[in-house]
């Protein structure tokens, strides 16, 4: 195996068997494939020169060339290389595969269908001991106990490099770092420095930037929406549920948040602002206000027909309850979606619906939403005002996080 | 009326907002008054009179500069010393630099426990249920997270440093020699004098300093347009650490040696606050230095290991598993572990360890000084944010200059 380590600062022969310089860089061209070739060396001899690739006759165990020293045609960089040495080698980069962020110790190079391509990242102990010429040594030693180096190199194709400063690179990134659960992408988020994670994460298409924003703590949710265009964090904004959304707004100044509360759609603006009204941990400042409701006096399979053409039942995320209610909006019934679904069309929802709801008003504390949630094995729990108007849902996720914190919650400051 | 309200709140926006900025500057100033620190000044103050206060003069302006770099860089960058580090010079110096830094920080961390048994004999308790069991408490409330709770305990503990302050008005020492002395530059070539001036150093401009300051402006994310008030904190932080390092000084001038008796026990040191608290100097020695022993035994062998595994890329942080960042816990743990145990060596003379600690951390602190202003001085790294003349003229001299102490240490045999 080669690496790029073994390359830095190697002489170059030219045919002749005469020193042309020494190679400082490895350059590279597309580097979303998941071989990308290597397009030219950068040669120091005095000043800087760039040779192609198809002039190299060999990398190892000497870096020779196919062409004699005056023969050598430069390479015109295009401007879309990767310099491997200046802007790989030791940085961080994500492990798509591993879904982590890992320290690039060295650089695999190998022959693909005749040409020298950039196969792997060597992110484990061996890049390391091989940096400090002591791979051999501390192998050697190893193999007395009959145990060998860990190979840590992970494949091209299953990382991704992320630079601020790199724009272009930045595209391929998110293209494979998009594809990863929204938590995997925060936690990603929270292990690279401040920079480049907001880099990184406002590269995201809305969708997947708000819901990785739902697992990203609060303070880091502020400083990422606070980055973005007024304009793009209202979008983001509508993206949320509306209990996040809300608990993100509490946090900003109020000039910042009244002007995002206008410049998002007066739809989710309204639900916003009556969650603000609340308290933060009480069962108004949780809840839900998008959930599934069908009146009181269907049958089953029109409740469903009902449900498929409710926008309100679309925005629900879960929906794991059906909530009957009748004209003025109280509540005067539950069905789970399951029932619903199974009960022959024609059963009057009357039949279904289980009367003795268990309910909470807003100003509820979280503490007691979570005890009844735990006590009755709920999925989520209706929130009504004391005229028993059906107001949100607080849903199992939201309830628990009062009594359960996050992983995120007990993180202490990252540097401690 | 409305033109004159107007500049009041923004007065008031203004105050509020240095007030939420400040923090990391002052907290690193007050751990320049932890256990070694405590032990350090007391010793100096007590063998060699007042002639230590020019040099505390010149290790504040020291400590400025220092500390105002690497804020800067964690401005500009985002990122943390050590991470900078690996990036721009590679594995081997990265290596050196991390090794330099662990036994600076372990030597502390040994300083730590030190002050920890110190304070604990003082009450009566023996050094050999007291370390081992506050060691375990420390542990266990960094690795479960609930550190940040128990902070602000210690920091008041930490207060108790105040009280140099009173008694050395309490004192009526001689001001204006006190005065004379701190503008007076006055030098010996002995080897004891220069191992003082070394801890002295040492003690205040830390390898560890650096690197937390750093971490916690980039955590924070202090864009250059605040970096201002940024600048504020560091400075005020480092000028007031000075001033009660300069009143340990003091006091312990103005009373014990002018008995005629250098510090060799903490027994001996917490007299000097014998004419405030008369029998019960002791205690409030000891409180002082427990408080300010623990908080530091939490915080650094932490940010040690934190930033070696970043320098390595291993995963770390507390919100990892034991098994997914095994390196990690093992440093931290084998840190603790290994303090605990030197301090618990039949006959370790204690005191003697908390300070000459210290002489260490100055004679490792100029590989991390180099590494610093090549940093803070590459375009690429700072842009336009570079040092400007007189920094680097004022840097390198300090960097020479500590360099120079250390060697007139090894000369010093040859010397007198």
């Amino acid at each position: 195996m080669l690496y790029v380590s073994q390359l830095q600062g190697k002489q170059i022969w030219d045919a002749w068997g005469a020193s042309v310089g020494r190679c400082v860089d490895v350059l590279i061209g597309d580097p979303g494939q998941a071989f990308p070739p290597v397009r030219a060396l950068v040669c120091r001899n005095g000043q800087q020169q760039f040779i192609a690739a198809e002039q190299i006759s060999a990398l190892y165990p000497s870096i020779v060339l196919n062409v004699p020293g005056s023969g050598i045609v430069p390479y015109v960089p295009r401007g879309d290389e990767l310099w491997l040495i200046d802007r790989v080698l030791d940085r961080q980069i994500v492990d798509t595969e591993g879904r982590r962020v890992v320290r690039v110790n060295d650089l695999q190079i190998a022959k693909v269908r005749d040409r020298f391509c950039l196969t792997g990242v060597d992110v484990g102990g061996a890049g390391l001991l091989r940096r400090l010429g002591l791979e051999r040594p501390v192998g050697a030693f190893m193999r007395l106990f009959k145990r060998s180096l860990r190979e840590g190199v992970v494949p091209w194709e299953d990382v991704a490099p992320v630079h601020q400063e790199d724009p272009l690179r930045l595209r391929v990134s998110r293209d494979r770092i998009s594809q990863l659960p929204p938590a995997d992408i925060a936690a990603i988020f929270n292990d690279l420095d401040r920079q480049t994670g907001q880099a990184l994460i406002a590269s995201l298409d809305n969708e997947t930037l708000a819901d990785t924003l739902e697992e990203v703590p609060s303070d880091l949710q502020v400083s990422v929406l606070a980055h973005l265009e007024p304009e793009r964090a209202a979008d983001i904004l509508e993206e949320l549920p509306p209990d996040e959304a809300a608990d993100l707004l509490a946090d900003l100044p109020v000039d910042t948040s009244d002007q995002l509360l206008e410049l998002m759609e007066q739809e989710d603006a309204r639900d916003v602002r009556t969650l603000l009204a609340y308290p933060e941990d009480s069962a108004g400042g949780i809840m839900n206000t998008e959930f599934a409701v069908v009146p009181v006096g269907l049958c089953a399979g029109e409740a469903l027909d009902y449900l498929r053409s409710s926008e309100q039942a679309q925005e629900d995320e879960a929906m794991y309850y059906v909530y009957v209610v009748d004209d003025q909006q109280r509540l005067s019934g539950v069905v789970t979606l399951r029932d619903l679904v199974m009960a022959a069309p024609q059963t009057p929802l009357d039949e279904l619906i289980n009367k003795d709801v268990i309910t909470v008003q807003p100003d509820t504390p979280q503490e007691e939403v979570a005890y009844l949630v735990a006590k009755y094995d709920l999925l989520a729990v209706p929130v009504v005002d004391e005229n028993g108007v059906l107001l949100g849902i607080v849903t199992v996720d939201d309830a628990i996080d009062a009594v359960l914190p996050t992983a995120w919650k007990k993180r202490i400051p990252r540097f401690f | 009326m409305k033109k004159l309200t107007q500049p009041v709140q923004n007065l008031f926006r203004r105050l509020w907002f240095y007030l939420t900025i400040l923090g990391p500057g002052l907290i690193t100033a007050s751990a320049d008054n932890d256990a070694p620190g405590i032990a350090t000044y007391s010793m100096a103050g007590s063998t060699y009179g007042y002639k230590f206060l020019w040099l505390i003069l010149f290790v504040t302006f020291g400590e400025l500069i220092v500390q105002e770099m690497a804020a800067r860089m964690g401005a500009v960058t985002g990122k943390g010393t050590a991470d900078l580090i690996r990036e721009r010079f590679g594995v081997r110096i990265t290596t050196f630099a991390m090794l330099c830094l662990l036994l600076a920080n372990l030597g502390t961390t040994i300083a730590q426990f030190a002050g920890i048994a110190a304070a604990a004999e003082l009450f009566g308790v023996t050094r050999y249920i007291a370390v081992p069991i506050l060691a375990f408490l420390v542990g266990l409330m960094v690795l479960r997270g609930s550190y940040r709770y128990v902070e602000k305990v210690l920091l008041v503990l930490c207060l108790s440093a105040l009280s140099y302050v009173i008694t050395a008005f309490l004192l009526r020492p001689p001001w204006g020699e006190i005065l004379r002395q701190a503008v007076t530059p006055s030098f010996q070539s002995d080897t004891g004098y220069i191992l003082a001036v070394l801890a002295t150093i040492g003690t205040t401009i830390t390898p560890w300093g650096i690197i937390y300051i750093q971490a916690s402006v980039a955590d924070k994310g202090v864009s250059m347009d605040e970096y201002l008030y940024t600048r504020l904190d560091v400075v005020s932080g480092a000028a007031w650490g000075n001033v009660v390092s300069a009143f340990i000084v003091i006091c312990t001038a103005a009373t014990l040696f002018v008995a005629g008796m250098p510090v060799e026990t903490a027994e001996q040191a917490a007299m000097a606050l014998e004419p405030l608290a008369g029998a019960g100097a002791r205690y409030l020695f000891s409180i002082g230095l427990l408080g300010a022993s623990v908080l530091a035994a939490s915080v650094l062998p932490l940010s040690t290991t934190y930033a070696i595994c970043e320098a390595f890329g291993w995963e770390r942080g507390l919100d990892r598993s034991s098994h997914e960042a095994p390196i990690f816990y093992g440093l931290y743990i084998a840190m603790l572990i290994l303090s605990v145990v030197v301090v618990l060596v039949p006959g370790m003379p204690l005191f003697a360890l908390m300070w000459l600690s210290q002489s260490l951390n100055a004679i490792l602190l100029p590989v991390l000084l180099v590494l610093t202003l090549r940093l803070v001085n590459n375009r690429r790294v700072m842009g336009n944010y570079v040092n400007k003349k007189w920094q680097n003229v004022l840097g390198w001299a300090l960097t020479v200059a500590i360099s120079g102490v250390t060697v007139v240490l090894l000369a010093s045999p040859w010397l007198s």
